[in-house]
């Protein structure tokens, strides 16, 4: 039976993912993930969810070689996008629920049911 | 081994300065990018593109590749480094990126391997041991096994390297699942990733959590929504209904002259997570009877003639 864990200690996920102390410091400050409680950096510790968006800073920071603020910014846009993408998909599935009718996405008016559109 | 020709890659000429270079980089990284660019072929794309300027970013290695690309020489059996030419193997690196993935093998075997570091965040680069890379996979989990801890056989492949050729391996395991996972949430297992090199440590395992849709509820944070079916004379006249929820089904009281869309909330009988326990709301979604006969109609006729209701005032007037 294996175990699993949700909590990394901010040594270990330095060491495991060659990630630099600073460099995790710099993501945290600039709001991309956060620690689960605020302790002194040695000892910080962070959700294994955390991991994810934290190599994906890296990589992004690497990749288009923008600095800190910019890596933070796409990267909670991306977590928007998410989060809004699974809100509507529960929200089709409420109003398909409720209405038993498949939503569509109307373009324009002049596709639109006319019984929808003339009321 | 095929020859790469990095300065076509990114579309730039042989004599092209350092700042035409990177501004090509940043075209080509903002369009092929895999988290810019969902399309089949973009992250190969992207790597390439990656692995051209890391090469012409460089001056040294530029001018490395620059000598090789003037004398080498394309033939049938693929591409020939000039004669006396030997990639510079640096301090026993050799196999660093051929386990890595990351560089074709026409980089591998010009720059071998120890050539290439990545710069400040690699605190440990002068180690001979390597770690396995991480490996993430999805696990499907209902909304039923989130309720208590489940012991779940999680089933993933790993690309093992068996010094020539890479293979992948089923690998099964069984996990237990902490009791209230959420939806998109990872959770690690230690050393179970790819294996390591030179007698480095596995990589780890993330299982990132995928809910099931289920058939009767969705999900809203820890809140459970239900729609609930009531017969218009239920709705009116009020009723005990029976009702599913994740564990067993409970009696819930509908008030008279309830309204379609209601939402009822029955307290902690949503998903339980680490902190609170979610609610399920029933919602009543009002359901005409699909066939009528005349005593029924008879009985709505007379319902139509005491009513003086009209669900359509706020329209106001109309002709």
């Amino acid at each position: 039976m294996k175990r699993t864990l949700s909590i990394i200690s901010l040594s270990e996920l330095c060491q495991l993912e060659n990630i630099e102390n600073e460099v995790i410091i710099e993501i945290v400050e600039y709001g991309i993930v956060k620690p689960v409680e605020d302790s002194e950096t040695a000892d910080w510790e962070f959700e294994t969810s955390s991991v994810y968006w934290i190599k994906k800073a890296v990589q992004l920071y690497q990749d288009f070689e923008i600095d800190w603020l910019a890596v933070a910014l796409l990267i909670e846009l991306m977590q928007q996008r998410d989060s809004l993408r699974k809100e509507n998909e529960f929200f089709n599935n409420s109003l398909n629920a409720f209405c038993n009718i498949k939503y569509t996405r109307w373009n324009n008016l002049a596709t639109m049911p006319a019984n929808i559109y003339l009321i | 081994m095929e020859f790469k020709d990095y300065y076509k890659i990114l579309g730039v000429s042989a004599d092209a300065e350092a700042q035409e270079i990177k501004t090509a980089y940043r075209k080509l990284a903002r369009k092929y990018h895999p988290d810019m660019n969902p399309d089949e072929g973009a992250e190969e794309k992207f790597k390439e593109v990656a692995e051209a300027y890391e090469v012409l970013k460089d001056k040294g290695r530029r001018a490395k590749f620059d000598d090789l690309r003037k004398y080498g020489r394309q033939s049938a059996g693929g591409f020939e480094p000039p004669p006396g030419w030997q990639a510079k193997r640096s301090t026993g690196f050799e196999n660093e990126f051929q386990f890595d993935n990351q560089f074709s093998d026409f980089f591998n075997s010009i720059f071998g391997g120890g050539a290439f570091q990545q710069a400040h965040f690699n605190g440990h680069s002068q180690q001979r041991q390597f770690r396995g890379e991480d490996v993430e996979t999805d696990l499907a989990v209902f909304l039923e096994e989130t309720l208590h801890q489940q012991i779940k056989t999680v089933a993933y492949q790993l690309p093992v390297y068996d010094g020539k050729t890479v293979r992948h391996i089923k690998k099964h395991l069984n996990v237990k699942i902490p009791q209230g996972v959420s939806d998109g949430e990872r959770i690690r297992l230690k050393g179970q990733g790819k294996p390591g090199h030179g007698g480095g440590e596995a990589g780890d395992l993330y299982l990132h959590i995928r809910l099931v849709p289920h058939p009767l509820f969705d999900v809203q944070g820890a809140d459970l929504i239900l729609t609930l079916p009531v017969a218009p004379w239920e709705a009116a006249l009020g009723a005990k209904v029976t009702v599913p929820t994740l564990e067993g089904s409970i009696n819930l009281t509908i008030a008279p002259n309830s309204q379609s869309g209601k939402k009822l909330r029955i307290k902690g009988k949503g998903l339980k997570r680490k902190a609170v326990t979610g609610d399920l709301y029933a919602i009543l979604k009002v359901i005409m009877p699909p066939t009528s006969n005349d005593e029924a109609n008879q009985l709505w006729r007379k319902l139509a003639e005491i009513n003086a209701f009209d669900p359509r005032t706020e329209w106001g007037e109309r002709k």
